[in-house]
């Protein structure tokens, strides 16, 4: 069974639960259906697609609305979760 | 894939019962706010919040000048039980606020 060593990109995942397991701790980018964008520090999710992030930023149309130390987004709104190579803290 | 142990990792309702008995910041569809102190909750995001404060918003468009007015409507209500299909985010209370 062949994995993915370091690069988290070019892990061979099988399945999306797959890929929702190797993406805890990443900085990530989640839109809503409403189209609202979450960007932040993934903690932990669920199959049901809940989220829980961590220094989390709202943005709507594309302007920072809120910032938020932690915050939980009920599953059913949730459009897609998309990994993200920019990370808040740092800037590379 | 008996050989992980996933039951210690935690699922997203798990870190929201840390918040129980704690003032939080939900976000409702229908451009609502709460802010108000978490009871209980459970896995659909039905809530029972205490002390509760509720924020609606409306944006108005006036028809001459395509102004945008932005207004809050606010309420204070002492129990309340939130249905969790409305539910879209949940989040300790803003510092900024």
């Amino acid at each position: 069974m062949s994995g993915g060593g370091g690069e988290k990109g070019l892990t061979t995942t099988k399945t999306p639960a797959d890929f929702l397991k190797s993406i805890r701790g990443r900085p990530v980018v989640v839109k809503l259906n409403s189209g609202v964008d979450y960007r932040g520090i993934l903690a932990c999710l669920d199959g049901y697609m809940n989220i829980a992030m961590e220094q989390t930023e709202e943005y709507v149309n594309g302007q920072l609305k809120n910032k938020y130390g932690d915050a939980f987004i009920r599953g059913n709104n949730v459009l897609y979760i998309s990994t993200s190579k920019r990370t808040l803290a740092e800037g590379a | 894939m008996a050989s992980e142990e996933e039951s210690a990792v935690k699922e997203p309702l798990d870190l929201i019962r840390l918040s129980l008995d704690e003032r939080i910041y939900v976000k409702l569809r229908s451009d609502r706010e709460l802010r108000g102190k978490l009871h209980a909750y459970d896995q659909h995001l039905n809530m029972i919040l205490g002390d509760v404060e509720e924020i609606i918003t409306t944006v108005e468009i006036d028809d001459e000048t395509y102004e945008e007015i932005v207004r809050t409507t606010r309420r204070t209500v002492p129990f309340l039980f939130v249905r969790g299909d409305g539910v879209i985010l949940v989040s300790p209370p803003l510092r900024t606020a």
